[in-house]
């Protein structure tokens, strides 16, 4: 699907962020385009949070634009960002596990019967939408009722994540959505958003540390390092030790095994 | 390689829970299980010793009396127990309804007593500097509506304050309104000592009294408005003045329950006396059979089957009775007053009275007129919770905002608000249990409400709420505050123990309930 579309759906340039004296991002231009999935990879603290933080309105870039679907834009919050269609699924997830299934799909934003923070919900129109899209990317939820705290990690990644394409992501931005599950979860959430790359229109965003998961879903690559990007491409491109290599921050990493034989 | 299973595994999981297991996982359920038991130990232990019945109706503790002033203890707990618990369901606590309730009951007070002035004080320098005062606005005679919208302005204004400052500043609401509590008692004892510095006053006292009973301010024909009681004593001749308007089928209905009346009551004195009278030969009996003389025990014995009394003679029911039975179904003039502090039911327990002869004291007359008028406020306030709280969005928006803040924050929900909006309601609240009172005894005390705010929050652990928020029922709140409404009533009628002993179990009550809710709390969140 890589390269199907000639435009990108959301586009940074030139993103430059400063905390006081401290450069966080120097520069960074970053393409994503629809039905893509493209892995923003880096080490710690090469400034990736910070990057989709700016592009989900939590932080106000210091320099450069970000536009989406060709016009520039400017947030001043996250709701601006999201009403912009870039929802971010955030490593917390932004879960409330106490309470139920349908609760959480629809915090915030729930049907009500008439307007007002009065108004009655609408429990089982809710419920139905919250299993449907659900199970449009996979994950059969027994009971919409359950609480969010029963639920696997995988589940609830896959929750947030239909939650925010319910409510009109185009733009998906997953921050290290595998990095604190089990082996079988981590594949329940790979294929939860391979099921997104498939619908065709929406562009993801993936941060991860795994040089694995990155490899099996990605279309395209940006390698960050000390707020700088130092390589992109599609995976047809990069290969092999490329990848790791440029994980790594550029740096050419010797035989492992041989730095550990002391 | 069956992937099916695999993919399916969660939610088999789920669904294999039992019916039973989901039900002991609902946070009430513990909670109503204490509350039967206590319901159980006082319709038991308030039978009087040597009756036996297993109808826990038969006792002291749930005879008509009985249940008006335990269902008004619940109630007035309730009330505030629901602001308090909703709030903290968001997160945050109130340290200050106890003196809310204070600091409500004496601004109510003063209004109805001395009316409501805005004054600007500033200093003047004609004979000496000192300060005068400029009254801006000054109202006489203020209605109950009035009183109570004047005090909720202050009230409302004071929640919507401590709510502001804790959102702000992100302070501790505990710190934050324990200054409330502080502030609140100080503030309500300055201002009631400043009034009663007036000379046809008690100086230096915290109280106010003589307010007249508002709630029983009647529109009498003929009289205008006055009070039930002064009505009642009315000459003779003006009330069968009154009576003489009345429909002839209202005066029916009321001269024959006054000829129950009358008729019961010398029922039960005859039947004192005649209890009275045979006790002494029953106890001469006893010792005559313990003694062996049998020639004795038989002429008692006769004694005892002959014994009678003259049957008491029913009072003659005179027009004058019933006119002053015609002023007690006379409706308040003041309907605000009669629903904060009135009575509710009473179709319901005068016809408990007559014909059902439930609601009947010793002595013959009915026992209760009523249920407090607070009991249906409170239920009112309970639906309402209710409502907002599982069925709306606004419900939802608590849950989250005390679940987790950061996740209400990311999906927009203005937490703020919901916090702000809580600390008032829960200052509302206390102010609806200040205005119930002050209409039901027409006092009120700057002591009144002392602790209420611990009792309130003992009493939503109880019912299941978790005190770091997000987690809990209105049903649970309710059912909180039946279990220590009932403790108290519960121990003590239990023989031969300390009525203190009733604290004793709430305070286990209270560390079981907050270590149960605590682990359903952790299963829920699957950390256990
Ligand atoms: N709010 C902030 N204030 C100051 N420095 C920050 C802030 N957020 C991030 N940083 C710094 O910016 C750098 C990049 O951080 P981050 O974007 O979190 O990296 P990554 O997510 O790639 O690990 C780090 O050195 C971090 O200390
Ligand atoms: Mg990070």
């Amino acid at each position: 699907m890589a390269g199907n579309a000639t435009e990108p759906l959301i586009e940074t340039r030139g993103l430059v962020k400063r905390f006081g004296s401290f450069t966080a991002l120097n520069g960074v231009d970053l393409q994503v385009f629809p039905g893509e999935v493209h892995a923003l990879l880096g080490d710690n603290g090469a400034g990736k949070s910070t990057l989709i933080k700016i592009l989900s309105g939590v932080f106000k870039p210091t320099d450069g634009e970000i536009i989406v679907e060709g016009r520039t834009v400017s947030f001043s919050s996250p709701r601006d960002a999201t009403g912009a269609g870039i929802g971010t699924v955030y490593q917390d997830l932004a879960l409330n596990a106490l309470t139920s299934v349908t609760r959480n799909f629809f915090l915030g934003r729930e049907i009500t019967h008439f307007p007002g923070p009065f108004g009655l919900l609408k429990m089982g129109e809710m419920d139905r939408i919250a299993t449907e899209e659900m199970a449009k990317i996979g994950i059969n939820v027994a009971d919409p009722n359950q609480p969010v705290g029963t639920m696997s990690g995988g589940q609830r990644q896959t929750l947030a994540i239909a939650r925010a394409i319910y409510f009109g992501a185009k733009v998906l931005i997953l921050d290290e959505p595998t990095s604190a599950l089990g082996q079988k979860q981590q594949m329940e959430v790979l294929k939860t958003i391979r099921k997104v790359q498939k619908f065709g229109d929406i562009a993801i965003i993936l941060i991860t540390h795994n040089e694995i998961h990155a490899r099996l879903i990605a279309d395209r690559f940006t390698f960050l390092s000390l707020g700088e990007v130092i390589g992109r491409g599609t995976s047809k491109d990069l290969e092999g030790d490329d990848i790791k290599r440029l994980m790594a921050g550029g740096a050419e990493i010797g035989d492992l095994a041989k730095e550990l034989a002391v | 390689m069956t992937q099916a299973t695999t993919t399916r595994k969660e939610s088999d999981r789920l669904a294999s829970k039992g019916w039973l297991k989901s039900l002991l996982a609902r946070p009430e359920i513990g909670p109503i299980g204490v509350m039967l038991l206590l319901f159980g130990m006082l319709g038991y232990f308030s039978i009087p010793a040597g009756e036996f019945s297993l109808n826990p109706f038969a006792g002291e503790g749930f005879n008509a009396l009985g249940i008006r002033n335990n269902l008004r203890v619940i109630a007035q707990l309730g009330i505030i127990a629901l602001g308090a618990g909703l709030l903290i369901i968001a997160g945050e606590f109130d340290l200050s309804i106890g003196s809310m309730i204070g600091f409500a009951g004496a601004c109510m007070a003063m209004v109805l007593r001395w009316g409501f002035a805005i004054v600007i004080p500033y200093i003047s320098f004609e004979g000496g500097m000192h300060v005068e005062f400029f009254t801006l606005i000054y109202i006489d005679n203020i209605s109950p509506i009035g009183a109570i919208m004047i005090t909720m302005c202050f009230t409302l204004f004071f929640g919507w304050l401590q709510g502001y400052i804790v959102v702000r500043s992100g302070l501790p609401s505990f710190i934050v309104t324990l200054g409330g509590l502080f502030f609140l008692r100080g503030l309500t004892e300055v201002s009631l000592r400043a009034f009663n510095h007036r000379p046809d006053q008690t100086k230096g006292a915290t109280t106010v009294t003589e307010l007249p009973d508002i709630k029983n301010i009647i529109d009498v024909p003929g009289h205008g408005e006055m009070e039930r009681s002064a009505a009642k004593a009315l000459p003779d001749a003006d009330l069968l003045a009154i009576l003489k308007d009345v429909p002839a089928d209202t005066v029916a209905s009321l001269t024959e329950r006054l000829t129950y009346t009358a008729q019961r009551v010398a029922d039960a004195k005859t039947q004192i006396m005649a209890a009275k009278g045979v006790k002494p030969l029953e106890r001469a009996l006893e010792n005559a059979i313990e003694s062996g003389n049998t020639v004795m025990a038989e002429t008692i014995r006769n004694k005892i089957d002959t014994f009678v009394v003259t049957p008491t003679v029913p009072k003659e029911v005179t027009d004058i009775d019933v006119a002053r039975a015609y002023i007690d179904t006379l409706g308040s003039a003041r309907p605000i007053a009669d629903f904060f502090g009135g009575d509710i039911l009473q179709p319901i327990f005068d016809f408990l009275y007559f014909p059902v002869d439930w609601n009947t004291n010793n002595f013959g007359n009915q026992f209760a007129p009523g249920l407090y008028s607070c009991v249906m406020i409170w239920v009112l306030l309970a639906i309402l919770c209710y409502v907002v709280l599982s069925r709306t969005q606004a419900g939802n928006w608590i849950y989250s905002t005390g679940g987790n803040l950061q996740a209400a924050k990311a999906n927009g929900v203005p937490t703020d608000r919901v916090k702000i909006s809580l600390f008032v309601f829960s200052a509302f609240c206390a102010t609806i249990f200040a205005t119930c009172q002050v209409f039901e005894v027409n006092t009120a005390d700057a002591a009144k409400g002392n602790l209420k705010e611990l009792e309130a929050i003992a009493a939503a652990v109880i019912g299941g709420i978790v005190m770091t928020g997000g987690f809990g029922t209105v049903v649970g709140i309710i059912v909180g505050a039946f279990i220590f409404g009932l403790a108290k009533e519960a121990f003590f009628y239990i023989p031969g123990i300390d009525g203190s002993f009733y604290r004793v179990f709430l305070g286990l009550v209270i560390i079981a309930s907050a270590l149960l809710n605590e682990n359903i709390r952790k299963r829920i969140m699957g950390t256990l």
